[in-house]
């Protein structure tokens, strides 16, 4: 509800102060209520008996002036005789003597006699004296509320009685009221016809039900003690006194009361006061919390700022105050920021640099490259130096010299250019970073470079020689990883070319992403026909004629253009895809040898087969299906590698194909591990030397030895020799001097299309027919 | 002439005489049943009386005082009759009356002495005594021979009431009416009862 500690402390004490002073304050308020009502109570209990008391010796006083003239002799004859002015006479002058409202007789018949009133109800009245001797009470005469007193006139027999009325009028019950020690109001209530307790002279919130139901009860409860009574103007506590009434089936009552809110009032400054307290000690206990819960909550606050602070990677020191926990916790905290802040630098550090060198690693020069990608396009050149021949240095000095070593070249780097970013990018390479002015500024500026770090470094004092290479890519936009993954190659490219610096040249390195996609769409391509055949004729040294040609396949890709096999060949190989290729080249093969055979060109076609498809024993049935067709020798290029992988399934395969009446030729003989042992199981019909032990076989004696004899140990195993790779005349003379039977190279032809082949072999017929007429003439 | 006279002048004597007459018993009561004593129950005839007819009085006709009380309570006279009021008590009365029938006074008088009143109207005379005012008594004055005074069984018996159509008259001190009650009465000639409920006002205490 509070997310600060602070003001719930706060809130929560003040709400608990409140509370108790609410207690306090109930208590305190029940208390004073309760004994003032207890008091105005008490004094109206005692106003009731002091009344009882007053009413009586009144009522005692005037029945005694009454007794007085209704025993008197003469008044008595008077009365009987019927003197009427005799009789009003003396009552007038007791009256006066007496001083009472009113003074008259009644006689037996209860007729007024000495007195008129404009109202009075005989027949009640009649009725109220008929049944008493000295009838007294309250009675009403015009409409007000009396206190008759009468005296029996006999004579000696009852004649009537001598009445004296006082009413009981305002200045009466004023009287009353003043007899009270406090300030009560009194009035006299009669009861009326409907039921309710009335007085013409009565305030009307009187005339209520309130005040009906009590009088009621009160007349019942004996003796009636005070009680709480609503009134329109508050509480009120009255107390009911029921006087004798000579109203027949009347009664009348004397209502005294006094409002409570009076008898508070004397207390009103105390419960000011009580008030007044609790809003101060409210204000006090809210204000000493909140001091108190600051106290508290703000050094906590501090630690949490700190803390957020520690998170942002920000100084999070906290001034420590005071010996407490809270004071401890804080010196806590600002020894284990130190430590996380010491940590984090290491392990910063160590994040940017390399731990063999202390030279910034690949990632410090990522971010410093990344830092560049603002400058044009073609100005930033992402730069990567290769020792050359590394592993030969860490193999003879073991990897911490030699990790110095490359430490040394990184300094003289940064020496000579401060600004590049030297960093170690993998345990052979460093990596740096220059701005230059195209490629041919970058490439002077980083030659220069060379010529000044390629100077021997000094190894525990031994001084070390280091070759060094620089490969350069310029920076593509924010692909700045890629960017040295191509300055590295470009290092691999410039050790290729031997031109100790390059720059990366996409073309040649391919794009292996690219190659992934081109691999999805090999089949879309076999299907499409987008691959072609190119052959490449295989020269008879002996005919001096093309006898056959070596079927290689090409994609004409419709986005790259046209794709060599070596780009596509090793990933069909891997994704599985090299059997429709095969099959697809092998159909073809045997179309185009009819093509050619229609041409009037009898040759035999060889296509390479995979290991991979040497390896599905399936390709015999598809061999065999397929090469129904053919109208001429198919040969069957293999590798002895090929046959390595799984030799009884290769051999049988090949055992089959050659009972088809398929040439087996071994090709690539003397490229790889070239074994006499499958040499020798292998049913072949023809060798393929390598060019790479062709190439040299007229500059170096040794090499013609091993092709002499190569050539020889073909000729005894019943094989015949195909030269690849054949460039030159001197070359073709010398193979052909070794007893090579066929050439195979761009000095005969390169691979070309079906219809090219076609003009070639035309030509090179008519060549053949021309130098056969040359020779015979 | 004279013989002839004779006869018819004692056929009318006999006539006046009461041929036939008897006790009339009157059970009086209040209205609460019970029997209500010293009421005075009067019975006038229809067709008059005979002047001279002579009341059968069986009580003196004297009221006295006698430990500060009248004696009796109630006393019935016949009309004209004087009633002596000796003072038995040792302390002095001073009796008197403010009723219309009669109104006297006798002062102060003292013991064994007595005063005489003579009472020629009918009617309830009460009398008091100015100096004790619990001394009270009444004094009936009737005008028909016929009356008497109910006993404490509330029974009054009225002797020899000629037969014939009356007016029975009951009377009480605390009578509400204050008049007598009268009420048609036939009388057999014989012995007979008859029964009268009176309203009483509740006896004054002092």
């Amino acid at each position: 509800m509070f997310s600060r500690l602070s003001t719930r402390l706060t809130v929560l004490y003040a709400a608990l102060f409140g509370a108790v002073l609410l207690v306090v304050s109930v208590a305190v308020f029940g208390a004073i209520s309760g004994a003032a009502q207890r008091q105005v109570r008490a004094e109206l209990a005692a106003t009731g008996t002091v009344f009882d008391r007053v009413w009586s010796l009144r009522s005692e006083r005037l029945r005694e002036g009454a007794s007085l003239l209704s025993r008197d002799f003469g008044f008595r004859e008077a009365a009987a005789t019927g003197d009427a002015p005799t009789i009003e006479s003396a009552l007038e002058n007791l009256r006066n003597r007496m001083d009472v409202d009113h003074a008259f007789m009644v006689d037996a018949a209860g007729q007024i006699v000495g007195a008129s009133f404009s109202d009075v109800d005989q027949a009640r009245l009649a009725k109220a004296f008929e049944t008493a001797d000295d009838p007294s009470g309250v009675f009403r005469l015009a409409g007000e509320p009396y206190q008759l007193v009468s005296a029996p006139i006999l004579s000696p027999e009852l004649i009537g009685w001598v009445v004296f009325a006082e009413r009981l009028d305002e200045a009466e019950m004023q009287a009353l009221e003043k007899m009270a020690a406090i300030p009560l109001s009194a009035v006299v209530l009669n009861r009326a016809a409907g039921g309710a307790w009335t007085n013409a002279h009565a305030p009307a919130e009187l005339n209520s039900d309130a005040v009906r139901q009590m009088v009621e009860r009160s007349l019942k409860a004996r003796p009636p003690t005070p009680q709480d009574l609503r009134l329109k103007s508050g509480r009120t506590v009255a107390l009911v006194k029921p006087l004798p009434s000579l109203e027949p089936g009347g009664g009348a009552v004397l209502l005294l009361r006094y409002p409570l809110a009076r008898a508070l009032a004397p207390y009103e400054p105390l419960l000011l006061i009580v008030g007044l307290l609790g809003v101060v000690g409210l204000a006090v206990v809210s204000w000493g919390s909140w001091a108190l819960a600051r106290s508290l909550t703000r050094p906590i606050s501090e630690l949490d700022e700190a803390a957020h602070r520690l998170q942002r990677g920000e100084d999070a020191h906290v001034e420590v105050k005071g010996e407490d926990e809270i004071g401890r916790l804080a010196s806590s905290f600002n020894t284990m920021a130190a430590e996380i802040r010491e940590r984090e630098r290491k392990i910063t550090h160590q994040a940017m640099h390399d731990d063999d060198t202390g030279l910034p690693n690949r990632h410090a020069l990522e971010r410093l490259v990344a830092g560049l990608t603002d400058f044009p396009q073609g100005q930033v050149y992402v730069c990567a130096l290769g020792l050359d021949r590394f592993h030969h240095m860490r193999h003879a000095l073991g990897h911490k010299l030699s990790a110095q070593a490359v430490r040394m070249v990184g300094n003289r780097l940064g020496g000579l250019a401060p600004t590049c970013g030297v960093a170690r990018i993998a345990s052979d390479m460093l990596g740096f970073v220059l701005i230059a002015d195209g490629e041919a500024a970058a490439l002077d500026h980083v030659a220069g470079l060379l010529l000044s770090l390629e100077q021997p470094v000094r190894v525990q004092g031994e001084p070390i020689d280091v070759a060094l290479s620089i490969g350069l890519a310029p920076l593509q936009g924010d692909e700045v990883a890629a960017s040295i993954e191509r300055a590295s190659i470009a290092v691999d490219q410039a050790r290729a070319a031997r031109t100790k610096t390059a720059v990366f040249d996409a073309e040649a390195y391919g794009d292996p992403a690219a190659n992934l996609s081109l691999m999805s769409n090999l089949l879309t391509g076999i299907l499409q026909d987008q691959l072609v055949l190119w052959h490449q004729p295989k020269f008879d040294m002996r005919k001096n004629a093309v006898t056959g040609t070596e079927a290689l396949v090409r994609w004409n890709h419709p986005v790259r253009g046209m794709i060599f096999p070596d780009v596509f060949i090793t990933m069909a190989e891997e994704t599985g895809h090299i059997r429709a290729l095969t099959e697809w080249v092998v159909r073809r093969a045997i179309a185009d040898q009819r093509a050619l055979a229609e041409a009037g060109y009898d040759l035999s076609v060889a296509v390479n087969i995979s290991g991979r498809v040497l390896g599905e024993p399936d390709f015999i049935d598809f061999a065999r299906d397929a090469l129904k067709d053919a109208v001429g020798r198919i040969c069957f290029e293999i590798t002895e590698t090929a046959v390595i992988e799984n030799p009884a399934v290769a051999l049988g395969m090949l055992e089959a194909f050659a009972d088809m009446g398929v040439s087996i030729s071994i090709d690539d003989y003397g490229s790889g591990l070239s074994s006499l042992a499958y040499l020798k199981q292998i049913r072949g019909d023809e060798l393929k030397l390598d060019r790479s032990i062709v190439a040299d076989v007229t500059g170096s004696q040794r090499d013609a030895l091993i092709v002499r004899s190569t050539i020889d140990l073909a000729h005894s195993l019943g094989l015949k020799v195909v030269a690849e790779g054949i460039e030159t005349d001197a070359c073709f003379s010398v193979l052909a001097g070794m007893g090579c039977d066929m050439a195979q190279g761009y000095l005969i032809a390169r691979p070309q299309p079906i219809a090219q082949l076609l003009e070639f072999l035309a030509e090179s017929r008519e060549q053949t027919r021309a130098q056969r007429r040359k020779r015979r003439a | 002439m004279r013989r002839t006279l004779a006869p018819l002048a004692l056929a009318v004597a006999l006539a006046a005489a009461p041929a036939v007459a008897g006790d009339v018993s009157v059970d009086v009561r209040d209205q609460a049943g019970k029997p209500v004593r010293d009421a005075v129950v009067m019975i006038r005839p229809a067709g008059g009386v005979a002047p001279g007819t002579p009341m059968k009085v069986n009580w003196p006709m004297v009221m006295a005082q006698q430990n500060t009380q009248f004696t009796p309570y109630v006393l019935i006279v016949p009309l004209g009759s004087t009633v002596s009021f000796p003072n038995k008590d040792k302390v002095r009365h001073h009796v008197y009356s403010f009723s219309a029938p009669k109104k006297f006074e006798l002062k102060l008088y003292g013991r064994d002495e007595t005063r005489s009143i003579t009472f020629d109207k009918p009617g309830a005379v009460s009398l008091g005594c100015n100096i004790h005012d619990s001394m009270i008594a009444f004094i009936f004055v009737s005008d028909t021979p016929f009356a008497a005074k109910s006993n404490p069984q509330g029974v009054a018996v009225v002797q020899d009431a000629p037969a014939g159509g009356a007016t029975l008259l009951v009377w009480h001190p605390d009578l509400k009416a204050r008049a007598p009650i009268a009420r048609p009465l036939a009388v057999a000639g014989a012995a007979q009862r008859a029964t009268v409920t009176v309203e009483l006002r509740p006896a004054l205490t002092r």
